[in-house]
């Protein structure tokens, strides 16, 4: 009785503990775009609609992330890392195209080629992708480990 | 497994710290560059040729240096035929330097009239297409362009050679005055030599006569040209009309001849 007492009490400090660190990863995102974004805007600024897709993109990613911290050591926190690094691949591959962004203003015509600021952010959100993978075939592991130990 | 797993998502946050705030101060330092570009001129330079002349001001504030400037410019005119084309290259523009860039482009007046006399007696639009790239920051190359049309001022805009008034010069020679006029319209001042010839309607040569103009920019030119006819009853009777063949020559061009019936 006591035992499950104490088991309970450390569960519910268990989720307090997530969702306070959840809170405070997702705060210090919203922060560190809240300081770059007003940096980036000049330049950004430049091709319509990007800024807005930006914000929604962090919105998105904010709530992944969340979802990937709240499901803490559950396999369910692989899917999210997974879904998150494939929707920040997708939203690469949708929102640049080829890494060429072309815009216009009033008689002048701007070409800005970020292929390879493109590159670098598709290997690193590959690098996401092949850990949360990683994280999946580990947590697997240990699960048949733990339960091959059980039956032992 | 863990620990390699740890040291993954680790090296991919540092590399993600060190790309944002790359980009972000990228981005910033684009606020603070500065682009100014100056009067354009145009000056004449030996040869036969215009100097088309635009100073460039560039102020780069920002954290990075702008490598592999390239200003390129192309004039073309009203049916898009290329007049001219030119460009200039700087390989680093430092961060925190000031850099004056003169981007010339020459204009060959030979080549400028082998598209047509209009360019010399009319006013007409040339267009100009500019472009600009660079480097920026070492990792975004980047291409600015724009068209603009240039007015093109004729040098001899509105030439015309009046009607010859004769007159007695004395007993074998008859003085032939024909007022000449024009508006220098050019960016450039004017100075050369007109030849002018004078027929009769029959296509014989009356006379000739030479005439040294100068005509600042913008400026009209009003003067008589005179020619010193063969006192001919038959010839005067011819003169009541006839033609001129007009022969200009000035540093920049030599053209001619322009025929201009009178009578």
């Amino acid at each position: 009785m006591v035992e499950e007492k104490k088991k309970s009490k450390n569960l519910v400090k268990d989720i307090s503990f997530r969702v306070v660190k959840a809170s405070l990863k997702a705060i210090l995102i919203y922060l560190l775009y809240f300081l770059v974004a007003p940096m980036v805007a000049p330049l950004l600024g430049l091709i319509p609609g990007f800024m807005e897709s930006i914000e929604a993109f962090i919105i998105i990613y904010i709530v992944l992330m969340l979802l990937s911290d709240l499901t803490e050591r559950t396999i369910f926190q692989c899917f999210f890392d997974t879904a998150r690094a494939l929707f920040f691949m997708g939203y690469l591959l949708f929102s640049m195209g080829d890494g060429v962004i072309n815009t216009t203003y009033q008689n002048f015509s701007l070409t800005v080629n970020l292929t390879l600021f493109y590159t670098v952010a598709v290997l690193l959100s590959l690098l996401g992708f092949a850990k949360s993978i990683l994280q999946a075939i580990n947590f697997m592991h240990e699960r048949a480990e733990a339960s091959g130990n059980l039956q032992l | 497994m863990n620990v390699p797993i740890r040291v993954l998502g680790l090296a991919t946050s540092i590399f993600w710290i060190f790309l944002i705030a790359f980009i972000a101060s990228a981005a910033y330092s684009v606020k603070d560059l500065n682009f100014d570009v100056g009067e354009p001129q145009f000056t004449t330079a030996p040869g036969g040729q215009l100097m088309f002349s635009l100073p460039l001001y560039i102020n780069n504030r920002g954290y990075y240096s702008l490598k592999e400037f390239q200003l390129s410019t192309v004039f073309s005119d009203a049916e898009g035929s290329e007049i001219a084309r030119d460009n200039t290259y700087v390989a680093v523009i430092p961060h925190g330097e000031n850099l004056t860039i003169i981007h010339n482009v020459t204009l060959s007046m030979d080549s400028l009239l082998e598209n047509g006399e209009q360019y010399l007696f009319n006013d007409n639009n040339l267009t100009a297409s500019v472009t600009a790239g660079l480097n920026f920051a070492e990792l975004f190359p980047a291409q600015i362009s724009t068209n603009f049309t240039y007015p093109w001022g004729a040098p001899f805009y509105n030439f015309a050679l009046g009607q010859p008034s004769f007159g007695r010069f004395n007993v074998t020679h008859s003085l032939v005055t024909v007022p000449m006029s024009f508006e220098n319209h050019a960016a450039f001042d004017l100075v050369g030599n007109i030849r002018i010839e004078l027929y009769d309607g029959s296509d014989a040569l009356l006379g000739e006569s030479q005439t040294i103009v100068s005509a600042p920019q913008q400026s009209s030119y009003n003067g008589d040209v005179e020619f010193y006819v063969p006192l001919n009853v038959a010839s005067l009777s011819a003169s009541r009309s006839g033609r001129f063949d007009v022969y200009f020559s000035t540093p920049l061009f030599e053209y001619g001849p322009l025929v201009i019936p009178y009578g």
